[in-house]
C-alpha cells in the first residue's frame, strides 16, 4: 500500500476531529474523502500533508512513517480550497516557486514551467497575476504549482468548491484524466457526493471523525455498510412505518426505514402494472421537472417520499391517486444497515 | 453641509489661500535667491538626510515590532503594544528635552557613548534619534493590520512546496507587507521632514551642521522676514506633496495587482 | 467550511510546517528581545528621565516648580485651547463625516484632501499660514486692529493653531464607521417619519459612539502637546500666551532644567492617561464591534 493511516486520533480541545482513523490507498488511485462538514475529512488531508500533527497513530507514505517529517520534506503536492496562489507573483513565478526553492537551474525551471503551462492550457498567461484569472484558471495554476516539483502524492482540499457549476463539470473530468495520466496518487476532499462518485476511483466516507466506509463508488452506493452511509448517499426519504407497505419481511427492532427515489415505482391507475397486488395507494403531492426526469413526491401510509418517472411516461397530476410499489428499503439499527427487498420480486425469480 | 464648509473655509481654505496670495506677490527670482542661500541648502541636506535615515530605521524596526506583536505570545505583549502610540500622545517638547538630557554627554545613554568618543546630542545623530522617536508608530501601525489579516494558507502553501522559513518570509510574506511598509515609511518621512518640537532641543542648531529647515523658517518669522519664511516653506510643502504622491502611486500599483484588470 | 476547519486554520496550526526547531525559537526570542530593548531605550527611558529629573531635588522643589504662577496660567491656557479644539473639531467632525458619507456631491475627494491637509503640513508651516493671514502684512490686519482683536502673538492665535493641527482627528475616526454602515437604517427611519436630529441621536450616534470617543481622545492628546504651530503664533509672553509645552521650552532655555522637567511630568502623566484611555476605548470598541 502506498499511503497508510493507522489508528489516527486528533482532537482540538473537546472536539474530536479524527477518531481512530484507518485506511490504505493504492499507488496511482484517485480517492475521495467524502463527508458532511465537520466530519474530519479536511483534518485527515492536512495530517497527510504535514500541516497538522496527529495526537497518536502512524501516517505511512511509501513505506516510511512520516509523522516526524515536516510538510516541506514529504514530497507531496497540495491544492488549497481557495488555491492560496501567491498574489504578488505571476503565473510563471507561482508555478516556478517549488522549483526555485530546490535551486534548480534557470533553464530547467523554464522548461518545466512551460511544459506545465501547456499541460493546463494557459499558454500566453505566464505574466498575468492571479487576480487577472478566472476561478477555473486559478485552479489550474494551483494544480500546476502543486505538480511542478513532481510530487508522488497530490492532495486537494475541496478543489471545485469555488468554481461555478458549468466549469466545474469540465474541470472534474479534466482533473481525473490528468491525475491518471501523470500516475500520481491523489486524495481530494469533498462534501458533494456527485463529485465523489464522478471523479474518484474509491471513496472514503467520513462522519464525526470516523471512517464509515471505504469502497468503489458503485459499491458504496449499492451496498452501504453503515446507517450513516445509507442515509447520506442519494436523495433519501424516511418511511414512518415500513410494515404498512406490502410484501416486506418483518424486522423486529429498527431505527429508520430509508428509501431512495429509484427504489420507488409510481404507476397511474390507467397503466398496466406488474406488482399490483403488492402496491399501495398514494396521493401525488408535488410534480417537478428535473431536466432528465420528473420528480414526484407522494404521500402514502403517513410518509412522504420521492420517486422518478420518465419524461416519456404519461403525466401525473398533483392530487392524483396513484399506485406506489417499493422495490427495496434500507433498514437501520444503530450503526448497521440491512437491505430489504420486496418479496414480490423474489417470487417472480422463483416463477421464472 | 453648510457648517462643514464654513468651518473648513475658516480653518483651512482661507489660511491656505493667504499663503498662495502672499506667494503670488513675491518675485520668482527672490524665491530662488532665498532657497539657494548656502545656509538654507545646508538645512535641506540635514533635514532630508536625518529624516531619511530615521525613517529607514523605523521601517526595519516597524516590521520587526509588527511581527513580534502579531505572531508571538509573550508576557507584557499588551503593554508593548499600547506603548507604540506614546510618540503621538507625548508632547514633542517634552520628548525633546527628555531625549536631550538622556543623550547629552552627561546623560545616561549619551554618557556611555561619550566614553568611546561619540557625541550624540547636538549632532546629526541626535537629530536622527529624535526623529526615530517621532516616527515609531507609523510603520508598526500600517504593517500590523496587514500581517494580522494575512492568510496563513500562503505560508502553508510555500512550506509544502519546500520553502524554508526564511525563504517563505522573503518571497511570500514580505511582498504582502511591502506596500504597507512603504506607506508607513512615506508617512513617517513626511512627518520627520516637518518635525520641530522634539528636534530643536537636541539639534544644537549649529548653522550648516545641525540646523533643520523648520528652525530656519522659525527664525525668519521671528525676524519678521515673512517672504523668506514663505519661500522656504514652499519647498517643504512641495517635498511633502511629492511624498504623498509617491505613496499614492504605490497604492495604486498595488491595488492593480490585487484586484485585477489587465 | 466547518467549525472544525476554522480551528485547523489557525496561526498555531501553521507552526507545524517546519516543526519547532531550535533555530525558530532562537529567532523568536531574539526578535522579542530586540523589540523590547528598542522600545525601552526609545520610549521608556525618556519617560523615566523626565520623572527622575523632575524629582531630582526632592518633592518640595517639585511642588514649588509646578505651583509657579506662570506654570499655572500655562496649564489653564493649555486646557482652554484643548477644550475649544475638542468642541470645534467634534462639531466639525460630525458634520463633515455625515456630509461625506451620506451625500453624493462633486468635489468630495477635494473636500477629504483639504480636511486631511492640516496633519500633513509641518506645524511650523501651519503657524506660518496663520501669521500670513492675520499678521501685520495681511489685508485684514487694519480691520482687526480697529476692533482691537489680535490673533498673532495672542490667545486667539494659539487657539486657532491648536484647532488647525487637530482638525481632521475626529472626522477621520468617524468617517470609516459611517461609510461602512451605509444609509439604509437612516432611510428606513426617515420613511417612518422620524425627524433629522432624532435619526442622528437614535440611529447614527450609537454606531459611531466608540469612534467618536477615540477621536476625542486623540484630538485632546495632540491639542495639549502641540508645540511648533503654537510656538510660531505665541510670541512667548509669559503668563499670557504661553502653553505648557512652551513653558517647558522657556524653562529649559533658561537652564532651569529641574522646573522644566517638573512641568513636563504633568504632560507625561496626561500622555500616559491618554494612552490607557485609548487602549480601553479601543478594547471596548473592538468587543462591541464583534458582537
Amino acid at each position: 500500500m502506498y499511503i497508510e493511516l493507522k489508528n489516527i486520533d486528533k482532537s482540538y480541545g473537546d472536539f474530536k476531529a479524527s477518531d481512530n482513523v484507518n485506511f490504505e490507498i493504492e499507488k496511482g488511485r484517485l480517492v475521495a474523502l467524502l463527508g458532511p462538514s465537520g466530519s474530519g475529512k479536511t483534518t485527515i488531508l492536512r495530517m497527510i500533508a504535514g500541516l497538522e500533527r496527529p495526537d497518536s497513530g502512524e501516517i505511512i507514505i511509501d513505506g516510511k512513517v512520516v509523522n516526524d517529517i515536516p510538510a516541506s520534506e514529504r514530497g507531496i503536492g497540495f491544492v488549497f480550497q481557495s488555491y492560496a496562489l501567491f498574489r504578488y507573483m505571476t503565473v510563471f513565478d507561482n508555478i516556478a516557486f517549488g522549483l526555485k526553492v530546490r535551486k534548480m537551474n534557470k533553464a530547467a525551471i523554464k522548461e518545466r514551467v512551460t511544459e506545465l503551462i501547456k499541460l493546463i492550457g494557459l499558454e500566453g498567461f505566464e505574466n498575468r497575476y492571479p487576480s487577472q484569472l478566472s476561478g477555473g484558471q486559478r485552479q489550474r495554476v494551483a494544480f500546476a504549482r502543486a505538480l511542478a516539483p513532481n510530487p508522488q502524492v497530490l492532495l486537494l482540499d475541496e478543489p471545485f468548491a469555488a468554481i461555478d457549476a458549468k466549469v466545474r463539470q469540465e474541470l472534474r473530468r479534466w482533473l481525473k484524466d490528468m491525475i491518471h495520466k501523470l500516475g500520481v496518487t491523489g486524495i481530494f476532499v469533498t462534501h458533494d457526493q456527485d463529485e465523489a462518485i464522478e471523479v474518484s476511483d474509491e471513496i472514503i466516507v467520513t462522519n464525526k471523525g470516523r471512517v464509515e466506509q471505504i469502497g468503489a463508488p458503485i459499491d458504496i452506493y449499492r451496498k452501504p455498510a453503515t446507517a450513516f452511509t445509507s442515509a447520506f448517499f442519494g436523495v433519501t426519504s424516511e418511511l414512518a412505518d415500513y410494515k404498512s407497505f406490502k410484501s416486506f419481511d418483518e424486522v423486529d427492532e429498527y431505527d429508520r426505514a430509508i428509501v431512495r427515489p429509484e427504489f420507488v415505482k409510481i404507476t397511474k391507475k390507467s397503466e398496466v402494472q406488474k406488482y399490483k397486488s403488492s402496491a399501495v395507494e398514494g396521493r401525488v403531492e408535488t410534480v417537478e421537472f428535473r431536466g432528465n426526469s420528473i420528480e414526484i413526491t407522494v404521500s402514502c401510509n403517513g410518509s412522504r417520499f420521492s420517486a422518478r418517472r420518465s419524461l416519456d411516461d404519461p403525466a401525473v397530476e398533483v392530487g392524483e391517486t396513484v399506485d406506489v410499489f417499493i422495490y427495496r428499503i434500507f433498514i437501520t439499527r444503530g450503526d448497521s444497515v440491512k437491505l430489504l427487498t420486496n418479496n414480490a420480486l423474489r417470487e417472480e425469480t422463483v416463477v421464472i | 453641509m453648510g457648517v462643514t464648509l464654513a468651518l473648513l473655509s475658516i480653518m483651512v481654505v482661507i489660511p491656505l489661500a493667504s499663503l498662495v496670495v502672499f506667494t503670488a506677490k513675491m518675485d520668482f527670482s527672490d524665491i530662488i535667491k532665498v532657497i539657494t542661500r548656502p545656509r538654507v541648502v545646508a538645512s535641506f541636506e540635514v533635514t532630508l538626510l536625518t529624516a531619511f535615515i530615521a525613517s529607514v530605521i523605523n521601517a526595519v524596526m516597524g516590521v520587526i515590532l509588527a511581527w513580534v506583536l502579531v505572531r508571538y505570545n509573550f508576557p507584557g505583549k499588551r503593554i508593548l503594544d499600547g506603548m507604540i502610540e506614546l510618540p503621538f500622545a507625548l508632547p514633542t517638547a517634552v520628548a525633546g528635552i527628555s531625549l536631550t538630557s538622556l543623550y547629552a554627554d552627561s546623560g545616561w545613554i549619551g554618557g556611555i557613548f561619550a566614553k568611546i568618543g561619540i557625541k550624540i546630542a547636538y549632532t546629526r545623530i541626535g537629530i536622527t534619534i529624535a526623529l526615530i522617536f517621532i516616527g515609531i508608530p507609523f510603520v508598526v501601525r500600517t504593517v500590523q493590520p496587514v500581517l494580522e489579516k494575512l492568510d496563513p494558507l500562503y505560508e502553508e502553501a510555500a512550506g509544502i512546496l519546500g520553502a524554508s522559513r526564511t525563504l517563505t518570509f522573503r518571497k511570500v510574506i514580505l511582498p504582502e507587507l511591502l506596500p504597507a511598509v512603504f506607506t508607513g515609511f512615506g508617512l513617517a518621512f513626511g512627518r520627520c521632514l516637518g518635525e520641530y518640537g522634539s528636534v530643536v532641543f537636541i539639534a544644537g542648531n549649529q548653522p550648516y551642521e545641525t540646523e533643520i529647515t523648520p528652525l530656519i523658517i522659525m527664525s525668519e518669522l521671528q525676524e519678521y522676514d515673512y517672504s523668506s519664511a514663505t519661500a522656504i516653506a514652499l519647498v517643504m510643502l512641495a517635498a511633502a506633496f511629492l511624498i504623498l504622491f509617491l505613496v499614492n502611486l504605490i497604492q495604486i500599483r498595488n491595488s492593480k495587482i490585487l484586484k485585477g484588470g489587465h | 467550511m466547518s467549525a472544525g476547519n476554522k480551528q485547523v486554520i489557525s496561526r498555531e496550526g501553521s507552526t507545524d510546517i517546519h516543526g519547532q526547531t531550535a533555530g525558530s525559537k532562537a529567532v523568536k526570542y531574539i526578535l522579542i528581545t530586540l523589540s523590547a530593548a528598542f522600545l525601552f531605550v526609545m520610549l521608556v527611558m525618556p519617560l523615566i528621565t523626565v520623572i527622575y529629573e523632575a524629582f531630582r531635588k526632592g518633592i518640595v522643589p517639585y511642588l514649588e516648580a509646578i505651583s509657579d504662577p506662570d506654570t499655572i496660567s500655562a496649564l489653564l491656557l493649555t486646557l482652554e485651547a484643548t477644550v475649544i479644539a475638542v468642541v470645534i473639531n467634534t462639531v466639525f467632525g460630525l458634520f463633515a463625516a455625515w456630509a461625506i458619507s451620506k451625500f453624493r456631491f462633486h468635489g468630495k475627494k477635494l473636500l477629504v484632501t483639504l480636511i486631511d491637509l492640516p496633519v500633513t503640513v509641518s506645524p511650523i508651516i501651519a503657524g506660518l499660514i496663520f501669521v500670513l493671514t492675520f499678521g501685520r502684512q495681511s489685508a485684514i490686519y487694519p480691520f482687526l486692529e480697529s476692533i482691537d482683536f489680535m490673533v498673532v502673538y495672542a490667545v486667539p492665535g494659539i487657539i486657532l493653531a491648536t484647532v488647525f493641527v487637530t482638525f481632521p482627528f475626529i472626522s477621520r475616526e468617524i468617517l470609516p464607521v459611517l461609510e461602512a454602515q451605509g444609509t439604509d437604517e437612516e432611510e428606513a427611519a426617515a420613511l417612518m417619519g422620524t425627524k433629522g436630529f432624532t435619526i442622528f441621536r437614535r440611529i447614527t450616534l450609537p454606531h459611531i459612539k466608540w469612534a467618536l470617543l477615540y477621536g476625542i481622545v486623540l484630538c485632546a492628546a495632540r491639542a495639549m502637546g502641540e508645540f511648533g504651530a503654537v510656538s510660531v503664533l505665541s510670541g512667548h509672553l509669559r503668563g499670557k500666551t504661553v502653553t505648557l509645552p512652551l513653558q517647558v521650552e522657556i524653562l529649559f532655555g533658561d537652564n532651569k532644567f529641574m522646573p522644566a522637567f517638573a512641568v513636563s511630568s504633568i504632560l507625561v502623566v496626561l500622555a500616559v492617561v491618554i494612552l490607557i484611555l485609548r487602549s480601553i476605548v479601543e478594547y471596548i470598541g473592538k468587543r462591541r464591534g464583534e458582537k
